[in-house]
Formats: C-alpha cells, structure tokens, sequence
C-alpha cells in the first residue's frame, strides 16, 4: 500500500475527484458538444446534419452579429468606466464618518440584490414614454422635449439599458472600494500630507495605487458580465428595436431557441467563448504571476 | 479525533447528496409503474393562459372528467410565448403529453412534417368530423390528405374603433382606402391620432403587412411570399411599403413610440380617447377594460383595390396528438371531446369565440360573433397570421424588417433587399 507521505500528497485529488468529474461531465462536456453543433445545421428536433464552417461564414456576413459586437463593446466600456467612477466617489464620500453613512451604503448596494428581470420590468416602466416616471418627471420641469421612447428610440435603447446594469452595479463597486480603502496604509497618507501634498496629488499618488488590486478584479469582473449581459436585454427590450440592442447572448438564444437554429446558435455561443477566453487567460496569467512573484 | 469527526460530517453530507438521485429513481420506477396500471392518465398541456380561457378550460376538465370517471387527466397551462418554446421539449421528449395545443398553419406542417404527429384520420371518420367540418378547416389540418390536426377555435381580425369617438366626429364606417384616409385625417385634425398599435412583440407590425399586402397584391401573392416562393425585393412588396405603410406612418396615424407597448399596453390610447382604432384580433375583448366594452365596434380592413380577391387574417388554435404519446386512446377521447358539438357549443358562448364544428347551432353565437363570421365568411381566402404562415426564422427576420422600417420609412429598398437576402438563405437551407 501507499505509504503515509504519498497518501497526504493524495488528499487534495481525492476531493477534487467528485467536483472535477461533474464538472468534466456537466460543463466541459456540454462545451465540446456546443462546438460540435456549431459545424451542423441542427432544428432541436430531428438530427444534426454536419455543414462544417458554413455556419461562421453566414456569421461573419451577418449584420445582426456586427451589431451585436459593437454592443457588446459599448457595453464594457460603459459598464467599467462609469461604475468604477461613481463607485470609487461613492467609496470616496462614504468612507468618513458622516451620520446616515450606513444607510446610504445599504441603499446604494440595495440594487444588487435585486434580480436583473426584477430591474429590467421595474425600469421598462421607468422608461414608458406616455405614463413612465422619467419621461413625466421631464415634462414636469419643461425638458419635455427629452422625452423619448427610451427603449423604442433605436439611438437611446442600448445606453437606455446599460444604464440600468450600471445602476445596479454602483453599490458593488462602491462596497468593493470601501472594502480597498480599509487597506490603504494610513502611514503613507500622512506622510505625503506631511511632504505637501494636496489633496488631488493624494488621491492620485497614494490612494489609487494601493487600490489597484481592487480595480483590478472590478475590471475583469465587467468585461466578463459585459460578454455575458443576457437578462437585462431579453426581458427590457428582446434585442429589439430591430436588433439595435442585441448582444451576443440575447442573439445567441433568439437564434438558437427563437428560430431553431442551434448549430447557428452554437456558432455565436463559440464566438462568445473565444472572446472570454482572451480576457480570462490575460487576467489568469497576471494573477500567477503575482502568486509566483509573491 | 477531530480527523474522525471531519471524515464523518463529510461522509454524512456526500450521503445525503447522493440520496436525491435513488429517491427521484424510484419516483420514476413508481410512476411508470403505475401507468402501466391505470392506462387512463391523460397528459393534456395547453398555452391558454389568459384567465378568461383558462377558467373555461378548467371547466371543460370537470366535464370530462364526468363523462370518463376513469380517467386521469393532468392539465397544465403554459403561458403563450413560452409555449411556444416548450412544445419542442414536449415533442423530442421520450413520454410526451398527449394532446397539445398548438397553431394551424405552417406551425403544425413544421412538425407533421417531421412526423412528429399522430396521424389522427381515424378520429376524423369515427367523430364525423369530415362531415361537419368546412372544407377550408379540413383541408387546413390534411397532410396528402390524412388529418394530423384538429382546429378548435378561431377569430376573425378588423379595425376595432371606439364609438364615441366615431359619433362625436359623425365619422362613418369607411370601405375604401380613400375613405380610411379621409377618416384618418378628420381624426387629426381634431387632435385625435387615428390608430394605436403596441409594437413591442412586433407582430402587431406584422399585421399591417399582412393587410396591406393581401389588400394590394392579393391573397395567392401573400401567401406564396410566406411560403418563400416569391421574393421579398418585389416591386409588388416596394409598393405596400411605399404607397401605403410608409405614409401612414409619415402622417402621424399611429401613436408615438409604438415599439415601447407592448400590444395590450396599447389600449388606454383608444379607452382615454386619445387614439380611435386598433387593427387588432378579436381576443382584444379578453383585455378591454369593462366598462369601455359597451363602445368598442368593428368592420372589416377596407378594401383597395376591387378588383383583388380579399383575403382575411382568421387564425385558427386547435389540438394534436404527439405520436409518442404514452396513452393515444385516452388522447382520442380526449380530442373526439374537444371536437364535440357540447363542449364547442360550450366555448362558443363562454369565450365568444368562433368554433370550427359547424353543427353548432349559430344561436350561441353573439352579435359580434355572427358580424365577425360574415367578415372571414365573404372572405375569398383565409390566411393565418404572418408569423404562422411562414417559417419561424424567416418571421423573425420579416417582423425585425417591418420594426425597421417602422423607424425609417424611408429606407424601405435597403430593407427589402435584406429580408430577400434573408429569404433566399433561410429557403435554401
């Protein structure tokens, strides 16, 4: 038999044997059959038939799947700037000792605990153009002329619903920065007070730089949830008007589930996939290096 | 110790994980087990899930149930759309439900075609039904002249109008587009947009093509574009948009924004009189305010061209069996009831709809209904919907297109040309 050393160098693979092999079975697998579909043309109903790339190419002529792109892209570009912004102020404002600090915290994360359906409906009658609350406010106060289909109108739609992933994605950031803050070595703020620093050159110089890990997992975090955006798009607006707010999942479904076509529905899925994959692999070697730098 | 403490709370809970798998076995064993027993277990599932439908059909599962005391019928009702992505879960699975609701039309060919539906013939001749069923019904549910399908209810589609508004303005019913549009601008001219449409789901859209294209071009024209038979860049197509919708739209006829409502969400503009019309189905009256019902009349799409065969929308919902059904007598009983002449008088007068067995006695049907019937009754052809006559991948990219043009009316040639780019591949495949 195995003696004791090996058997204690065994322990960790014990464990990692159930969850590896539902995962090697539930998640792998399906993944490796996705691909597979991508090169058939398949209806969810009677078999694949295997068309090799003929799906990719109708994807890269497809305008839905450009569009789709580009939306996708204002998504993480929106989605990481904005909250990080807002957030980090937020962090910024709150970390003093100010009465009520507590309950603005709560209240401004309060949205993350919603569920992006729960937001998407709420939101959709928001945005109502003849009854909803924003269109009525600014009637109200003589901007009516602001007053637009802000899902209808196909030159707000996308903004008009990344708006709300990134309201709801403030209070995380928000609590994240502060979660940085506690972190940030108070000796070095003094002394660069003390060394006459401003307050801007402070923030800049001092804080930012210990705060970096935290943007760094706030980075990655929104371009993974930008790839993925589905929920939000599917329940305020189905991609619509006319694609104008598709994103690649959302796009992903409607074909494969909407119109049958899975094998085309798998191709999109892939596309998604590859371009996840570039960022995890960038961040995952980071972070390795930084363990083995450590 | 601890080490044996540890080792056994992990053991304990790897148990109690696994326990779920041998216990949802044995439900399994049980239940087959028991339908081999009782061979009367009917699976019926059914997307009518508005509450007035759904209230009606649990009644009909009462009286069946006292007609056939042996039987077992489990019903569940779907919600429409998502019905309609579920009923491929319920035909590909290994033990589906025994009878489906479903859409006549392209709809169930797509299926039959795939020889996913029991073939129902003997049915048809035991209940009669090729005797009391129009031919038009028939021929709608045959396959190379077997019948897979069995149309239950239908409705006709019309300009639903307000009548007060119409008498305030001594507006009068218009038969032709000349008059519509002579309506349409009194309308404006006294503040008052003449159509509401909610656009949201876009079929609503969908609509108003398929009108305006069977009013321009003829029922056969229409129907062969749904079948991919003829091209979407057609100068016929460039006509209804250009001649037609895109001014409609133009001259502000329809409410603003429409894309934001979705179609129900669309009615106060007509109740609070801000908009006068619907071109809308007759199941608009399960979602009509109450006390507004008094004043919502109808008449049928004006007519454009006299010399073109009128065809009318008159979307017709009925029954199939999936042929892997795990009970198909029950499943014929089941359908020989839904097909009777009781529970179609039955529905006819609780829902007010339109049954498709014309041995019941017209006397069930309202006004309304005898008015709606005439309509699809002068009707030269009977088409069911846009996005049931034609393939459910072309439709999504037809309605996308009128969506499109909705915003941009004057781009109707670069979305044609699309939807026909769309038309070929899709038909091709």
């Amino acid at each position: 038999m195995l003696d004791a050393k090996t058997r204690y160098k065994l322990i960790p693979y014990a464990f990692l044997g159930i969850p590896v092999t539902i995962y090697l079975i539930w998640i792998i697998g399906p993944m490796l059959y996705s691909f597979y579909l991508s090169f058939t043309k398949w209806d969810g109903l009677t078999s694949p038939e295997f068309i090799g790339a003929k799906n990719y190419r109708m994807l890269f002529q497809d305008e839905v799947f450009y569009i789709s792109l580009s939306n996708n892209l204002e998504w993480i570009i929106l989605f990481m700037t904005v909250p990080i912004v807002l957030g980090l102020t937020l962090a910024m404002v709150l970390n003093k000792d100010i009465p009520g600090a507590k309950t603005f915290k709560a209240s401004f994360f309060l949205p993350m605990v919603l569920s992006l359906v729960v937001c998407g409906l709420v939101w959709s009658w928001l945005y109502s153009p003849h009854s909803g609350l924003i269109n009525e406010v600014l009637r109200r106060i003589g901007l009516g002329k602001l007053a637009t289909g802000w899902l209808s109108n196909p030159k707000v739609v996308m903004e008009s619903v990344i708006a709300v992933a990134i309201w709801r994605q403030v209070g995380y950031v928000m609590v994240l920065y502060l979660a940085g803050l506690q972190s940030v070595d108070q000796n070095l703020l003094d002394a660069s007070e003390v060394d006459g620093a401003n307050a801007v050159q402070r923030f800049f110089n001092v804080i930012m730089p210990q705060l970096a890990p935290v943007t760094v997992i706030v980075i990655v975090i929104s371009i993974i949830d930008s790839l993925r955006a589905f929920d939000l798009v599917s329940v305020m607006t189905r991609g619509g008007p006319y694609n104008q707010s598709s994103v690649l999942a959302n796009f992903m479904y409607i074909e494969a589930f909407n119109n049958y076509r899975m094998g085309y529905g798998a191709a999109i899925a892939v596309i998604i996939f590859i371009i996840s994959l570039m960022f995890i692999m960038f961040y995952l070697t980071r972070i390795a290096r930084e363990e083995t730098n450590a | 110790m601890k080490n044996k403490i540890v080792v056994s709370v992990l053991a304990v809970l790897f148990v109690l994980g696994m326990a779920p798998l041998f216990a949802g076995g044995q439900q399994e064993g049980a239940a087959e087990g028991g339908q081999a027993a009782d061979q009367d277990v009917v699976v019926y599932n059914s997307y009518w899930a508005d509450p007035e439908p759904k209230r009606v059909e649990a009644e009909l599962m009462e009286m069946f149930r006292e007609q056939n005391p042996d039987a077992k019928v489990i019903h569940s009702t779907v919600a429409h759309e998502d019905f309609k992505q579920a009923i491929r879960a319920y035909l590909t699975s290994s033990a589906p439900p025994d009878v489906l609701t479903w859409f006549a039309g392209n709809r169930a060919r797509f299926f039959i075609d795939k020889g996913l539906i029991m073939d129902i013939s003997d049915v048809w001749e035991e209940a009669g039904w090729n005797e009391n069923y129009a031919k038009g019904f028939r021929a709608m549910s045959s396959v190379d002249d077997k019948q897979y399908f069995l149309p239950g209810s239908w409705y006709w589609w019309a300009i639903y109008y307000d009548t007060r508004v119409f008498d305030e303005y001594n507006i009068e019913i218009p038969e032709t587009w000349d008059e519509l549009m002579a309506v349409c601008e009194k309308l404006k001219s006294n503040g008052v947009t003449p159509f509401t449409v909610g656009t949201k789901y876009r079929w609503t859209a969908a609509a108003w093509f398929d009108y305006l294209n069977m009013r321009v071009n003829g029922p056969e024209f229409h129907i062969n574009l749904m079948l991919g038979k003829e091209s979407y860049d057609d100068p016929r197509v460039l006509k209804v948009f250009n001649e037609y919708w895109g001014p409609m739209i133009d001259k502000g006829y329809f409410v603003e924004s429409p894309a934001s409502y979705a179609w129900a969400e669309a009615i106060p503009f007509m109740t609070n009189g801000d908009a006068a019309m619907y071109l809308m189905g007759d199941f608009i009256r399960d979602s009509y305010p109450e006390e507004d019902l008094q004043y919502l009349d109808f008449f049928r799409f004006p007519i454009i061209d006299p010399n073109v065969p009128v065809g009318e929308d008159a979307p017709t919902d009925g029954y199939f069996i999936p042929k892997k059904s795990q009970n198909p007598e029950m499943a014929k009983k089941l359908l020989k009831f839904f097909g009777s002449k009781e529970v179609q008088e039955y529905v006819a007068k609780e829902l007010g709809r339109l049954v498709t067995n014309n041995k019941v006695d017209t006397s069930v049907y309202n006004e309304n209904q005898m008015k709606g019937r005439e309509i699809i009754n002068k009707a030269d052809y009977v088409a069911q919907f846009y996005d049931r006559d034609t393939t459910p991948e072309m439709a999504d990219k037809g309605m996308n297109g009128f969506m499109e043009f909705w915003q941009n009316t004057d781009q109707a040639e670069e979305i044609t040309d699309k939807l026909e780019k769309a038309r070929q591949q899709l038909f091709e495949e």
